[in-house]
């Protein structure tokens, strides 16, 4: 396992900081970090991405792209898969239907899907994360690699190379009880502004349509949305539209042309040396708990460790970001409960109010000094269950709170500033009415549910994922050098990166504009269908360093990472 | 059984100590509505859920004790998103119409105060945009 680079300094730095903050602002700001540091990139490594991104069947496939055949249909599996909902936990529908094309329509096996549909993967001893299935959808290009006389394995599995992104969305927040639950895909001209309420957002009259099979129906509306911009100044030029649809920043383009990418591996034969598995993860968003990277690295909540019972050597994340570190999150659940629920006693949404005012009084290092490790917070959701008769009290209500960081100590901090709110806030109503905490009809607190992201700061930003990514983009053109960003991501890689697996993220998205990440109003325009070629390009000839390829001279580029893939606790099985 | 013989006892002690013509009561949702966005990366944006505890806060200051009972506090669609709504839904009794619109007053008048000092806390006003998107909270009153 990489342990955290450093750890005194670290603490001592955030004292430091969280010191300056203490007895006020008038102290300089510490010097802006670099823009990066330079990885060392083994010649070995610069090698086999030339050689792999140049190889004929690579090639191939790259070309095949390419044709405005191709980017159509990635445009339209796009579009049919982003409208079907997926909150974080009940992503099965999206799952579903990725399975049902990885067999009828991709041109894989079922026996190269390697999710189920109960949520379940043979070989994770994390099949259930929080108590709850994980929606997880996975296919595998088979390597060459348990062929071998020589094979290693980890508890039977060969390694194995993971390229992932997430297929859950924040919105919408559940999936819809009865009807058809698909999303309403609107367009809206650029000269409108963007829209200020769900009731403008359900007012625009514009939208793609779908038929029965759920393929999107090529008409006008279609061919509007289908235009391609550099950027948003072009769009508003040329007739574009901002397309609103939840998951369309964060993050279906890319997580859709990873099965596109999958599919193109399959029918052009590529062949790495290791197996890759290539997957729509869930629960990255919300209450999710990151559960699909859960279950595949057997990350154990209480324990803080992953048995890694895949033998994954290495990850690579869709969602953008190129860094080494990573936000620690912690998330609460809280219930607010009225034993009695009088209308005229203490009052479970009062003390919720209480408290949630008195979180919005907490500033944070971010707010208070230029500098500071970034720390947030915020009160995601609250809700109440309704009185049981007229007259009566509310029976309960509950919170949930998202705090992060991107060094554990000031991520600790703010732990500290917030989880005393809670109670503060079923004081401040239980005194309100002349109750004592813990009295029979006082409000009472319960913790319903505790969310860990592990929080990663590396000691090196040389290894085996990163040399592979960065090479890949150097040898395609995309970056001119191997710098790896100094800042912090809060991604599904935190449980890998957290495992002691090295991870690198990429995209495989274009968007030529877009916003609303997170709210009703998320929105996006199309962008060139080149860049996502380009973008394959490069995710496939990192993924193939990593895992090794039998290039179309009949040569073998053996992997870069040995087949022992780390981890931070043993399977127990 | 005690505590719900007590309970009932209460209530119809209050409906009797009240003169059914003179009272009127009614329910009022107070709104408010944000841009919301991502919890980490858009932090700094104001939160419909502040705003709306906020407001909770001082309704508790502003009307009198058993002249309102809060029936519910929502908002928010993720916990790693800031809430982009808010909601709080009151019963309201008062002893005459007129009382009873200055309690609606009174409520209104929080909710805009709650609206407002969230986006005091996070330096925004009226006119400003986030990524195209109005910035503040707004806050909006119906009777129900």
């Amino acid at each position: 396992m990489t342990r955290p680079h450093n750890e005194s300094a670290l603490v001592a730095t955030a004292t430091i900081l969280l010191t300056t903050i203490v007895v006020g602002a008038s102290q300089q700001a510490p010097p802006s970090p670099p823009a990066g540091t330079p990885a060392t990139i083994p010649a070995a490594i610069v090698a086999a991405a030339e050689k792999i991104a140049n190889d004929p069947q690579v090639t191939a496939l790259i070309k095949a792209q390419s044709t405005d055949a191709a980017a159509k249909a990635r445009w339209n599996q796009f579009l049919e898969l982003v409208r079907i909902p997926s909150p974080p936990r009940y992503e099965h529908l999206k799952a579903a239907e990725i399975h049902r094309r990885l067999v009828n329509d991709w041109g894989f096996s079922p026996e190269e899907v390697m999710t189920r549909a109960a949520g379940v993967i043979a070989g994770s001893d994390t099949n259930l994360v929080d108590g709850l299935p994980v929606y997880n959808a996975c296919v595998v290009i088979k390597g060459s690699y348990a062929g071998r006389a020589d094979a290693q394995q980890y508890m039977g599995q060969f390694p194995k190379v993971l390229v992932e992104g997430h297929i859950d969305v924040v919105n919408p927040e559940e999936l819809p009880k009865s009807g058809d639950p698909s999303i309403r895909i609107k367009l809206q001209p650029y000269a409108q502004p963007v829209v200020a309420t769900p009731e403008e957002l359900a007012a625009i009259p514009d939208e793609l349509s779908f038929d029965a099979r759920g393929r999107v129906v090529e008409d006008d509306k279609y061919a509007t949305a289908s235009k391609v911009f550099a950027d948003a100044k072009e769009a508003e030029a040329g007739g574009g539209v901002r397309i609103y649809v939840p998951g369309y920043g964060d993050m279906m383009p890319s997580t859709s042309n990873a099965f596109v990418l999958a599919a193109a591996m399959k029918r052009h034969h590529i062949k790495p040396v290791y197996d890759i598995w290539v997957c729509g993860t869930a629960g990255e968003e919300g209450k999710g708990n990151l559960a699909g990277v859960k279950q595949l690295y057997g990350f154990d909540q209480k324990a803080g460790t992953g048995s890694n019972p895949l033998n994954i050597v290495a990850n690579f994340g869709l969602e953008g970001g190129g860094i080494v570190n990573f936000v620690g999150s912690y998330r609460f659940e809280m219930k607010f409960k009225a034993p009695f629920a009088r209308p005229n006693g203490p009052s479970a949404p009062a003390a919720m109010a209480a408290a949630i005012a008195k979180i919005a009084e907490v500033k944070t290092p971010t707010d208070l000094q230029d500098g500071a490790p970034k720390t947030t917070y915020t009160v995601g959701r609250a809700s109440c269950e309704p009185p049981q008769a007229p007259g009566m009290g509310v029976p309960s209500c509950t919170l949930e709170v998202d705090m992060r960081s991107t060094r554990k100590e000031t991520l600790d901090v703010i732990r500290r500033a917030i989880e005393p709110t809670f109670q503060a806030g079923v004081s401040a109503e239980n005194a309100r009415h002349g109750r004592k905490d813990g009295s029979d009809e006082g409000i009472r607190l319960e913790l319903m549910w505790y969310g860990l992201r592990p929080a990663f700061v590396a000691d090196s930003v040389d290894n085996a994922a990163v040399h592979a990514g960065l090479q890949a983009g150097i040898q395609l053109g995309a970056i001119s050098s191997p710098m790896v960003g100094t800042g912090s991501g809060s991604l599904n890689d935190n449980v890998p990166a957290h495992t002691g697996v090295p991870t690198y993220q990429f995209s495989l998205a274009s968007s030529a504009a877009g916003a609303g990440g997170h709210a009703f109003w998320e929105w996006g325009t199309r962008g060139a269908p080149a860049t996502e070629v380009s973008r394959m390009h490069r995710v496939l000839t990192a993924a193939l360093i990593v895992a090794g390829f039998h290039t179309a001279d009949g040569t073998v580029v053996q992997p870069s990472v040995g087949p022992n893939g780390k981890r931070t606790r043993e399977v127990v099985r | 059984m005690t505590r719900l013989i007590s309970l009932l006892a209460f209530v119809v002690v209050a409906v009797a100590g009240t003169p059914a013509f003179a009272q009127q009561s009614g329910g009022l949702r107070v709104e408010f509505q944000g841009p919301g966005g991502h919890s980490y990366g858009s932090y700094g944006r104001v939160s419909a859920l502040h705003a709306a505890a906020r407001a909770v806060i001082l309704i508790q200051k502003a009307l009198p004790s058993g002249s309102y009972q809060i029936t519910n506090l929502t908002g928010g669609n993720s916990v790693n998103a800031i809430a982009s709504d808010g909601l709080i839904e009151l019963k309201l009794t008062a002893g005459s119409a007129t009382a009873y619109q200055a309690l609606v007053t009174a409520v209104t008048k929080a909710a805009t105060e709650g609206a407002a000092a969230e986006n005091a806390f996070r330096g925004v006003k009226t006119g400003d945009l986030t990524s195209g998107a109005p910035a503040t909270i707004r806050s909006s009153v119906t009777q129900f």
